[in-house]
């Protein structure tokens, strides 16, 4: 175990090296990371300043949707890259994923060392950014348990993210060509939590409810962080599931290791 | 003592059948049909510790997928694979710490490390003790050349310096069986020998055992005394190179050159297939009469300033033996 | 130094390389129709994807809309309209990036494209025509009889409206052309142009009204959206369809269309001259 996670950070320590190896692009292409999130919240913002928010929601209640989707997604895109499943789905294409299945080291430690997104640190401060803008603006009634149950949420949001990346890459042990569906759920559930989830039609709310259920790591912890009026009708422990919903990574891993048996079995 | 032990080995996939053209689109669409296709059918082989054996068959033959059975990538549908003791699709992990594998059409070092940070890498991987690394190290950079290129980064090497690059980090961690898959490809003349120089010596002085899939017959005539031979997934032939040789090697040539002029040069059990200039060219074959007996009759009818026998080439008779499905009798 | 003959080509009238063009732009055409059907997974996969992500899109501006009539001249169903051409012409325009060219660029491979016996402009525009056009019938098409099969939308009414789609899709594609080119041909001055690509793609979905329609904008963001070319890619394509821009307006819009094809199109050709003969100074 010490000596997969010593590995581990050897791995990463490479990849960021080769990333930096490349200053000119390297900036470049954080900048852009940075660049499509200000872009797409500035329309948000522009609109909702203009007719005043959205659903009863001001711009800084969205804000911190936004801003906590943003910075958690951010995060999972440049720790879990490795298993960002198109990218994935090329490793096995090409082989290369064999040659880690040929290493005598934990093949899921090495499948997360084997790409560091650093660029995704622009998307990463631009969410940064609007969660604080967002938390400054609505001035929230901050209490112990909110202080405290704040990191818990954003951890539990990048493990589920984590999660949807590793099933993504688990299917491409059967195909790739389809593979784009998956879009519906990671960047899919990212771009739902971005708004308050009365917004959508009913059945797209039950899908994110029991099907990808993302509801319990934005929507939810948000009315209690904002103290929002939906909060009375929601079920009162719908804000505290994060922690158990977050753990829906280790149901990706089970998933994720009956693929590679069966990759094993079948090839490609 | 044997180190890998194959019994009735077998992989079996599932193909799911594409029809072409337009109508067959359409019948893709609406239908899916699967045949079974045995990419293994039934193999029996044991490799001793320090052989060197080729592997050799046609593209899609079953090759790669024994190979990716004996590294434990393929569980087989059925039969036995047991390799160093132990079972390679059950045991992955701890298996591959024992063995080595290098692929030439791609590499396993990181693409934008130098090439020492990438070995340094492996180290840790493999988990090999600081002495026996720089030990192991300081032995293959020497023998293999590669102190000029240590630093450079493996995406700028030539693919001879990147091959050599790969064999050296397959062997630091003093695997006792090493894969090799078409390790020359690709590479000059030069280069080539300079490989099969260094992989001799690991299996002569290591007693590193090596099983070699390659095309080129070079490699196998100079490194393999022993060669299996795998076609439409059956183990086809398993013994001496030379046997095949003997067995289908097609015919020899001789070359004579007369002292004098003859109107008539004909002897029995050859054919005289040119005759210009004072020199004549027999074809026979090994079975009918042997060089020495031509020779002998010749010398006693004609005077002959010099003479030479040519071998027919492996690289023909392999060809042949796939082609005309020479081995498929036998099996 | 080979270069230097075809230099003078590409600026000759294209006339005379109208034949091998046309049959460039069948091939591609037929080659990415084949693709098409082979890959019906993908393609499905792709519509189940488009439609998805359409319909969290029109959420959001529905509930901007909220108990509204209509936000400048935008109902339920121009909002539905606007979603559906907006997801259906993503492909057509490549708006999500297209970087063909600059591979070729960084790949070495335009050399011999520089040589072949056509202009070099009209060899990709040929390309792009024939990718298009499989993109607008084959995944366009099915997108918007899709999207109309779920929501009341508004359709054109008249054959000269449907002209005026037509006319306005077709030089939409002239602008978005002309603009990924010279977007692409940073790839001579730069080895970084794929950053710089990405930036543009970016820019364009702001301006070009495919983030939010451009009317949802305070009205200073429309003037600065209405000084670049992007709104006569995409945004007008929707105000004509949903038959907001009508009788001088529409003409006028066309005209600045064409105009900014016609622009951008020259400009493709300047940029790509000066590039080249970089190239033939540099010796590549």
């Amino acid at each position: 175990m010490w000596h997969t996670l010593l590995l581990y950070r050897r791995l990463m320590s490479v990849q960021m090296r080769s990333q930096m190896q490349y200053r000119t692009a390297f900036v470049l292409e954080t900048l852009s990371t940075a660049v499509i999130v200000a872009v797409e919240f500035g329309s948000v913002a522009l609109v909702l300043n203009r007719f005043g928010g959205i659903q009863g929601w001001t711009l800084a209640e969205v804000a911190f949707l936004y801003g906590m989707s943003e910075t958690a997604f951010g995060f999972m895109d440049m720790i879990f890259a490795g298993f960002d499943p198109p990218v994935f789905g090329q490793h096995v294409r090409r082989g290369t994923f064999d040659q880690l299945l040929l290493r005598p080291v934990n093949i899921t430690a090495q499948v997360m060392g084997s790409e560091f997104t650093l660029r995704r640190l622009g998307k990463i401060a631009l969410g940064v950014a609007i969660f604080a803008f967002a938390v400054q603006a609505n001035q929230i009634i901050w209490t112990p348990l909110k202080l405290a149950y704040l990191p818990i949420v954003m951890f539990s949001l990048f493990l589920f993210f984590g999660g949807l990346f590793i099933i993504g890459a688990t299917i491409t042990f059967w195909t790739v060509d389809s593979i784009e569906v998956m879009n519906i759920l990671t960047y899919g559930s990212s771009f739902t939590i971005d708004y308050p989830m009365t917004i959508y039609p009913d059945w797209i709310r039950r899908f994110f409810t029991f099907v990808v259920p993302v509801i319990f790591l934005s929507y939810y912890p948000a009315l209690y962080f904002l103290d929002r009026p939906e909060l009375a009708e929601a079920p009162p422990f719908a804000p505290f599931l994060s922690p158990v919903v977050g753990i829906g990574l280790l149901l990706a891993l089970r998933f994720w290791h009956f693929g590679i048996r069966r990759y094993q079995s079948t090839g490609t | 003592m044997s180190i890998i032990t194959v019994r009735n080995l077998r992989k079996e996939f599932k193909v799911s059948k594409h029809h072409r053209g337009m109508m067959g689109t359409l019948r893709n669409l609406t239908t899916r049909e699967f045949t079974l296709v045995k990419a293994v059918d039934n193999i029996d082989f044991t490799i001793a510790r320090g052989e060197l054996v080729g592997y050799l068959g046609p593209n899609g033959a079953g090759k790669s997928t024994t190979i990716k059975m004996l590294t434990g990538l393929l569980t087989p549908t059925g039969g036995e694979v047991v390799v160093n003791g132990r079972v390679p699709h059950q045991q992955r992990q701890l298996y591959v710490q024992r063995i080595g594998a290098v692929f030439g059409q791609r590499t396993t070092l990181w693409w934008d490390l130098p090439v020492i940070e990438s070995l340094e890498l492996l180290r840790h991987i493999y988990r090999v003790p600081p002495d026996r690394y720089r030990q192991n190290l300081h032995e293959f950079t020497s023998l293999l050349e590669m102190e000029s290129f240590l630093n450079t980064p493996v995406r700028s090497l030539s693919l001879g310096q990147r091959m050599r690059a790969d064999i050296c980090a397959a062997l630091l961690h003093d695997p006792d069986l090493l894969f090799l898959d078409e390790p020359t490809i690709g590479l000059d003349v030069v280069a080539k020998e300079r490989i099969r120089e260094f992989v001799r010596h690991i299996n002569s002085a290591r007693g590193v055992t090596i099983l070699l899939t390659t095309h080129d017959m070079a490699d196998v005539e100079r490194l393999c005394s022993r060669v299996m031979i795998i076609d439409h997934g059956r183990l086809l032939y398993d013994g001496r190179l030379q046997t095949l040789q003997d067995r289908f090697g097609g015919k020899r040539e001789l070359v004579v050159d007369f002292a004098e002029p003859y109107p008539e040069v004909t002897v029995p059990g050859a054919t005289l297939t040119h005759y210009h200039d004072l020199r004549a060219t027999y074809e026979f074959e090994r079975q009918t009469i042997s060089a020495s007996e031509l020779i002998g009759l010749l010398s006693t009818q004609y005077r002959i300033r010099d003479l030479s026998v040519r071998e027919p080439d492996i690289e023909g008779t392999i060809r042949r033996i796939y082609q005309e499905g020479l081995l498929t009798g036998d099996a | 130094m080979t270069f230097h003959s075809t230099t003078g080509r590409i600026a000759r009238c294209p006339s005379q390389y109208l034949y091998p063009t046309m049959r460039l732009f069948w091939e591609f055409t037929v080659r990415s129709f084949q693709r098409h059907l082979t890959y019906r997974a993908a393609a499905v996969a792709g519509l189940v994807t488009n439609f998805f992500f359409g319909i969290l899109r029109v959420s959001v501006l529905l509930a901007i809309l909220g108990e509204q009539e209509s936000i400048e001249g935008y109902g339920r169903a121009e909002l539905f309209t606007y979603m559906a051409l907006t997801q259906a012409i993503i492909t057509y325009l490549s708006l999500f990036g297209w970087y063909d060219l600059m591979n070729a660029v960084h790949s070495g491979e335009i050399a011999t494209d520089l040589l072949k016996p056509m202009g070099f402009v009209s060899f990709w525009l040929a390309r792009d025509v024939g990718r298009a056009a499989v993109a607008l019938l084959l995944r366009g098409v099915v997108i918007m009889a899709l999207y109309s099969l779920f929501f009341d939308m508004v359709h054109p009414t008249s054959v000269a409206q449907v002209t005026a789609v037509a006319v306005s899709l077709i030089l939409a594609l002239l602008i978005s052309f002309g603009f990924r080119f010279l977007l692409n041909l940073s790839a001579f001055w730069s080895p970084n142009a794929r950053g710089i690509g990405r930036f543009g793609f970016t820019i364009s979905w702001f301006f070009s009204g495919f983030l939010m329609p451009l009317a949802f904008f305070p009205a200073w963001v429309q003037q600065i959206a209405y000084l670049t070319p992007f709104p006569y890619a995409l945004n007008v394509i929707v105000e004509i369809y949903t038959g907001q821009l009508t009788g001088p307006a529409l003409w006028q819009t066309l005209c600045i269309q064409l105009l900014w094809g016609l622009l951008l199109f020259t400009l493709a050709h300047v940029t790509l001259r000066t590039a080249v003969k970089r190239l033939v100074i540099l010796g590549g």
